[in-house]
C-alpha cells in the first residue's frame, strides 16, 4: 500500500478513528490499532474495539492499493507531530513508513486479518439537523455514568415522545434530560440505549456539519457525520424509571442569572475540598453560597436572586451542580426544591426542553 | 533452587545472539530446570533466561568454569564464570500458588453466607468444590434442586468465563450433579465476557461489594 496526502488529512483521520481503538488491556492486540484500506484514491481509516467502530473516509493520492493496521496512538501522535505538508505512507510486509519533509518514521504493523470486519447494520436512515442534536448531546452526555459496573447507566436513553425525541442520561446522582420537539427517529414508545462513549465521538464531530444521519438496527446504531461513520453496539437492559424521579410540584423556586451563580460557585468551591458540598442558603433576601472545609477554612458569597418559598438550605456536590448550570440553555435559570433531601430540578426560565435533576447531599 | 553469585559473561545463541559482558550477577537454577540471570536491580524480569525443559552441563576448560544450558529448540546459553562469590542451594518445596486478593476472597465468603443475593432460592452445597482441574468457588442448588456452579471474580474478564466453562465441563460429567449450570459473578463484568458467557448459557451477576457488606453509601442517590 502506498499513498500521499496532506498532513492535516491524515492527522484528522487518525485522531478521529483512534477514539474507537482499544486502550491497554485489549483482548486482541490488533484492536489497539488503526486499520487503513486504500482503493484507488479512497482511503478508509478505521478504529474499533468491537463495541464501537469509527471509520473515516478520505481522499488521498493513491499509488498502490492495500491494507494495513498501524498502532493507533503512535500513528496518530506521529501524524499530529509532523510539519504541515505532504506525507507519504508506504506499507511493506511487516512495516509501515511515514515520511514528510525531513522526518521519517517506520512502524511495525499489526496483522490486518485479525481486525474486525466493518459491517453496517440494516435499518432505515433518518437525517437530522446537526445543531439540535449537538446541543442535546452537549447537555446530556456528561451526566451518563463512567462506571462500567452499571452498564445501563453508561448509556444515553433515546426515547420517542409524543412531540419529538428525548435524550436522558444519569449516573444515579444527577440526571440530564433534553427534548428535541419535532424530531422523530423512533417508532411510538420505542427507546434505545446508546453508549455515551459513542455519542461523545458523535458530538465532537457535529460542529463541522449541518446534518447527521442515524440508522438504528436491532443491536447496533450507525451515526454518519460528514465523512465519518460511527457504529456502536446498543446497550441492552431496562433503563431506570426516570419519570418517577421528577417531582410533579416544587414549593420552592429560585430564579437566578446563570453566569452570576456559576462565577460565584466556582469561587466558593475553592473551599469545598475533600468531597465537601456547597450549601445554598435560600431566603427572601436571595441566595448565599457557602463552603466549609474543616481545618482548612470557609467561603461564602451572596448572589442576587428571586426566591419564592420557605427559607431553606440545600447542599450539593459542587461538581455536579456546576455541570448542570453549565449546560442550562437560558441566561436565567430556575432552581426548584422540595426540601433539603429531595431531588432538586434545574431548568431554564424560558426553555422548557431541558431539565437537570440533582440529588442533594446530607449535611449536619 | 540453586543460587550462584558470580562474576560472569553470558552468551545466548538461538533466535538471535546476545552477549552480557563480564559483571557480577545472580544465577538462578530452579528445580524445574529454568535458568535465569539477574542483575542487582529491577523487579520485573531477568537479563536473560532459558525456560524448562533444559539441559545444564558444567565444564572446566583451561581453568575457566562454564555452564552450557541447551534446550530442544537448539537454543544455547553459555555462562562463563570467572569468579564464584557464592553458591548455595535450597529445597523450597511445592509452591501454594497465588492467593486470591482480599476483596475476591471476601466476596466469596459473603456470597457463601447468603447465596440468595445471586438468585432467589439458591442454597450453598459447598465452598471451593473440588474438580479435577481445581476448585470451583461455590457449588449451590437452585429452588428446583438443580446444581449451579458459581465462579467469583473482582473484575469479570473473559478468562474467568473460560475458567468456569472448564469447571462446568468436568462437573457435568458427574451424573450426580448434572445438569450443572454456571453463574459468573463479579463486581464488574466486561462486555466481552458477558457476550461469551451468554453464548455459553452462563448467567452473569454483578454484585455491589459495599451492599453485600451492608455499607450504605454516604452520598444519596436518585435511585
Amino acid at each position: 500500500m502506498k499513498f500521499r496526502c496532506e498532513r492535516d488529512v491524515l492527522d484528522r483521520a487518525l485522531s478521529v478513528a483512534s477514539r474507537a481503538a482499544a486502550t491497554r488491556g485489549a483482548l486482541l492486540q490488533v484492536l489497539g490499532g488503526i486499520h487503513l484500506q486504500l482503493e484507488g484514491d479512497c482511503l478508509l481509516v478505521t478504529g474499533s474495539d468491537r463495541n464501537l467502530t469509527v471509520r473515516v473516509t478520505c481522499q488521498v493520492g493513491g499509488q498502490e492499493d492495500g491494507e494495513a493496521v498501524l498502532p493507533a496512538k503512535l500513528a496518530a501522535d506521529i501524524a499530529h507531530a509532523l510539519d504541515s505538508g505532504q506525507v507519504e505512507v508506504t506499507v511493506g510486509d511487516n512495516e509501515a513508513s511515514l515520511s514528510s519533509g525531513r522526518s521519517n518514521f517506520s512502524l511495525r504493523t499489526l496483522v490486518p486479518d485479525e481486525f474486525p470486519r466493518f459491517e453496517l447494520p440494516a435499518g432505515d436512515e433518518v437525517t437530522l439537523s446537526a445543531s439540535g442534536v449537538a446541543a442535546a448531546l452537549d447537555q446530556v452526555v456528561g451526566a451518563a455514568s463512567g462506571d462500567d459496573s452499571r452498564p445501563i447507566l453508561t448509556g444515553v436513553l433515546l426515547a420517542a415522545e409524543e412531540d419529538g425525541l428525548r435524550f436522558v442520561a444519569t449516573d444515579s446522582y444527577r440526571l440530564a434530560m433534553r427534548d428535541l420537539p419535532g424530531t422523530s427517529i423512533l417508532s411510538r414508545d420505542q427507546t434505545v440505549l446508546v453508549p455515551s462513549r459513542a455519542l461523545e465521538v458523535v458530538g465532537r464531530l457535529l460542529g463541522d456539519v449541518d446534518e447527521l444521519t442515524i440508522c438504528l438496527g436491532e443491536r447496533e446504531a450507525v451515526f454518519t457525520v460528514g465523512d465519518v461513520q460511527i457504529v456502536t453496539s446498543l446497550i441492552v437492559g431496562e433503563y431506570p424509571n426516570y419519570r418517577g424521579l421528577i417531582p410533579d410540584d416544587h414549593p420552592n423556586s429560585l430564579i437566578v442569572e446563570r453566569d452570576d451563580m456559576l462565577d460565584a460557585l466556582r469561587r466558593v468551591r475553592l473551599l469545598a475540598t475533600d468531597n465537601t458540598p456547597v450549601r445554598l442558603e435560600m431566603s427572601s433576601d436571595g441566595l448565599q453560597l457557602k463552603a466549609i472545609t474543616q481545618d482548612i477554612g470557609q467561603a461564602s458569597e451572596t448572589v442576587d436572586a428571586n426566591y419564592d418559598g420557605e427559607d431553606l438550605t440545600v447542599a450539593f456536590n459542587p461538581t455536579y451542580l456546576i455541570a448542570g448550570l453549565e449546560v442550562c440553555p437560558d441566561e436565567e435559570l430556575r432552581l426548584e426544591t422540595c426540601d433539603a433531601l429531595k431531588p432538586a430540578v434545574i431548568r431554564g426560565v424560558e426553555d422548557s426542553d431541558f431539565l437537570y435533576l440533582l440529588m442533594p447531599v446530607r449535611v449536619s | 533452587m540453586r543460587l550462584v553469585i558470580a562474576r560472569c559473561t553470558v552468551d545466548y545463541d538461538g533466535r538471535l545472539t546476545a552477549h552480557l559482558p563480564e559483571a557480577v550477577r545472580l544465577l538462578m537454577v530452579k528445580a524445574d530446570g529454568c535458568v535465569a540471570i539477574h542483575a542487582d536491580g529491577g523487579a520485573y524480569k531477568p537479563l536473560n533466561w532459558m525456560n524448562a525443559p533444559n539441559t545444564l552441563t558444567e565444564a572446566d576448560d583451561d581453568g575457566v568454569h562454564t555452564w552450557r544450558v541447551s534446550n530442544p529448540k537448539g537454543e544455547t546459553l553459555t555462562i562463563t564464570l570467572h569468579e564464584v562469590l557464592s553458591d548455595t542451594a535450597h529445597e523450597m518445596g511445592v509452591d501454594p500458588g497465588l492467593q486470591k486478593d482480599g476483596v475476591e476472597a471476601h466476596l466469596q465468603e459473603l456470597l457463601a453466607g447468603d447465596p440468595s443475593f445471586l438468585g432467589e432460592g439458591l442454597s450453598l452445597v459447598r465452598r471451593e468444590y473440588p474438580t479435577e482441574i481445581g476448585p470451583v468457588d461455590l457449588l449451590c442448588r437452585d429452588a428446583d434442586g438443580h446444581t449451579v456452579a458459581i465462579e467469583i471474580k473482582r473484575r469479570g474478564e473473559i478468562d474467568g468465563v473460560e475458567q468456569l466453562t472448564r469447571y462446568l465441563d468436568f462437573l457435568n460429567r458427574d451424573e450426580l450433579l448434572a445438569p450443572v449450570r454456571g453463574l459468573f459473578v463479579a463486581q464488574e463484568i466486561r462486555p466481552q465476557a458477558k457476550v461469551l458467557a451468554d453464548d455459553r448459557d452462563i448467567g452473569c451477576v454483578e454484585v455491589d461489594y459495599d451492599e453485600l457488606r451492608g455499607i450504605e453509601s454516604t452520598t444519596p442517590r436518585l435511585f
